[in-house]
């Protein structure tokens, strides 16, 4: 059976559920999908213990409000552990499958938010080195602590909750390690002001990392992870480096889970597979293009597409939630203005913009790569094959990077690896890989195809 | 608390619980071990982005452990891809 909906937002995040409210306020039937076990996306992820989760959050008032208030909207059907694997237009009718579900509609919103981004290093590969978003969704969807001395890495501002969520519910922080220079935002205070909520909530973590007594260190990044004879993680070489990211020195550094975040990267892996239009922002992310009404570029006529959240770009919750709300609205082709909620946009944009200036992550990084180092965690492709890609095999493109060597062409379907292997090639005109058609998005097993009729 | 095996062991997690968190309670850490060179693979993006956590779950393999929730009696096992 083929389930209809006159709009299907994908996604159950901010972005994705405020989309979902405004469109059936507006009197649309609406299919709510998420891969996950519960609604909330990352910003929201729960425990389902009302306990627990209040613990957890800051901000979860607002998330368990409007999370209640769709799943009490009689015109929302909510679909939980739906991961959509494919997606495409056959008919004027765009086609949406899970591994054993089929959905129909005309109307899209996608809104599937983004990943931790990562860098390769030597030994990223060690278990107990993981993004800094796992150690969050650990926490905040498991109610479990990561490890038993955590080191927590990478740069911006999304270090401190994680640091401050370990250190609060009992765990061993034994060091946060910022690459950015202390006061690295000071220059943008006038802009960062503007958004006192996130100055105040900024302000309430560093104030619970103090009373747990965690040290904070800028201008230093884990550079290399090592194990013990077990294969798991024992100690990581932290090093100070100067802007461009460059090594100046390192010391040794015991723990058993260093969590590591530089940013993050849109999930734009559906719109390729429905042909449409992608942009790459200053800081080398790909995002899907949206116009102001959240609208998406394609070439499929009878059928509408929106997008929402951070896949439009990485910005926080509180840009997800008004670009949700405006696609919701405008989806549902609703007559109410939505000027305030421009105005929100417009405001959330510019400090998501400030905080990608203020945090940067700069090339230096390759430095850090040693021959041996994995480029391409699925595939195992070392850094060593990459260049022989690019310096003996003549690729001129980062794809044929790809092609050449099977970075990106593993389980994960070059969600990690692409936006380094773009990064590596160094090309002039700043070449990047965005995402293309893939008939299946994410791998499914041969049994399910067969259960789909498609074996 | 559910109880589960891992590797034939009995071990305890809550409920609600992915089988990756459940395992990291239980101090294991090892998933899987990747196909060429072996090494020992674990909890990495913890949201289903990476497949690092593949396990193999009441016999089925390629399973993500961040995104599997654990229930009474579920048998995991590491899944060896060498
Ligand atoms: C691991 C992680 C933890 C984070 N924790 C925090 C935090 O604690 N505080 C904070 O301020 N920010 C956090 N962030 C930043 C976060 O991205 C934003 O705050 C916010 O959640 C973005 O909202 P969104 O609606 O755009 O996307 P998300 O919240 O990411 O929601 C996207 C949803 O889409 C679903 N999805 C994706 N692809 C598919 C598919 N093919 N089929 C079905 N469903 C799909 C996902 O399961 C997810 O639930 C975190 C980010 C990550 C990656
Ligand atoms: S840890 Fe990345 S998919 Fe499970």
């Amino acid at each position: 059976m083929i389930i209809s909906h006159q709009i299907i937002v994908i996604g159950g995040g901010p972005a994705g559920l405020n989309a979902a409210k405004y469109a059936a306020n507006a009197g649309a039937d609406v299919g709510l999908i998420d891969s996950g076990l519960r609604l909330g996306g990352q910003y929201w992820r729960h425990t389902g213990n009302a306990e627990v989760d209040e613990s957890m959050h800051h901000n979860f008032d607002q998330g368990s409000l409007l999370m209640d208030a769709v799943n009490a909207n009689p015109r929302i059907e909510v679909y939980l552990e739906s991961q959509i694997w494919s997606a495409s237009v056959i008919n004027n009718m765009i086609i949406l499958r899970t591994k054993d579900q089929t959905f129909q509609t005309q109307r899209l919103i996608i809104a599937t938010g983004a990943y931790d981004r990562s860098l390769p290093f030597p030994g990223w590969d060690i278990p107990g080195v993981m993004t800094a978003g796992a150690a969050q969704a650990l926490l905040k969807g498991n109610g479990v602590i990561a490890g038993q001395s955590v080191v927590v890495a990478g740069t911006g501002p999304f270090l401190l909750p994680v640091a401050a969520g370990i250190s609060s519910h009992g765990g061993n922080v034994v060091g946060v390690l910022e690459a950015a220079k202390r006061l690295s935002w000071a220059p943008k205070i006038s802009v960062l002001i503007q958004n006192p909520s996130k100055i105040l909530e900024g302000i309430g973590y560093i104030k619970s990392l103090r009373k747990s007594k965690v040290e904070m260190r800028f201008g230093q990044a884990v550079v290399a992870a090592h194990a013990d004879e077990d294969g798991l993680l024992e100690s990581v070489t932290v090093a100070n480096i100067d802007k461009d990211f460059h090594v100046k020195s390192t010391y040794l550094l015991k723990c058993d889970v260093a969590a590591i975040s530089w940013g993050f990267t849109p999930d734009t892996s559906l719109a390729g597979s429905l042909g449409l239009k992608q942009g790459v922002r200053n800081d080398g992310s790909v995002i899907i293009e949206v116009d102001k009404d959240q609208r998406c570029t394609h070439s499929h006529s009878e059928v509408e597409i929106y997008a929402a959240g951070e896949s439009t770009g990485v910005g926080g919750s509180d840009l997800a939630l008004a670009e949700g709300a405006i696609a919701g609205l405008a989806t549902a082709h609703s007559e109410k203005s939505s000027s305030q909620l421009r105005k929100l946009r417009h405001r959330a944009q510019k400090f998501a913009d400030v905080l990608l200036q203020v945090y940067p992550v700069a090339a230096g990084w390759k430095s850090w790569l040693t021959p041996q180092t994995l480029i391409c965690r699925c595939e195992e492709v070392t850094y060593q094959k990459v260049r022989e890609a690019c310096e003996e095999l003549n690729a001129r493109s980062a794809r044929d990077v790809k092609f050449m060597t099977r970075c990106g062409m593993g389980m994960c379907q070059g969600r990690i690896c692409t936006r380094n292997v773009s990064d590596l090639f160094d090309s002039e005109d700043h070449d990047r890989i965005l995402a293309t058609y893939r008939p299946i998005i994410t791998p499914i097993t041969l049994g399910e195809l067969a259960q789909e009729g498609l074996l | 608390m559910i109880s589960f095996t891992f590797n034939g062991v009995e071990l305890k997690g809550q409920s609600g619980q992915s089988v990756s968190a459940a395992l990291l309670v239980n101090k294991e850490r090892i998933n899987r071990y990747a196909r060429f060179s072996g090494a020992p693979r674990g909890l990495f993006c913890g949201i289903g982005v990476c497949f690092d956590c593949m396990l193999i779950i009441n016999g089925q393999p390629n399973l993500r452990g961040c995104l599997t929730e654990i229930q009474p009696g579920m048998i995991v096992e590491v899944q060896n891809d060498h």
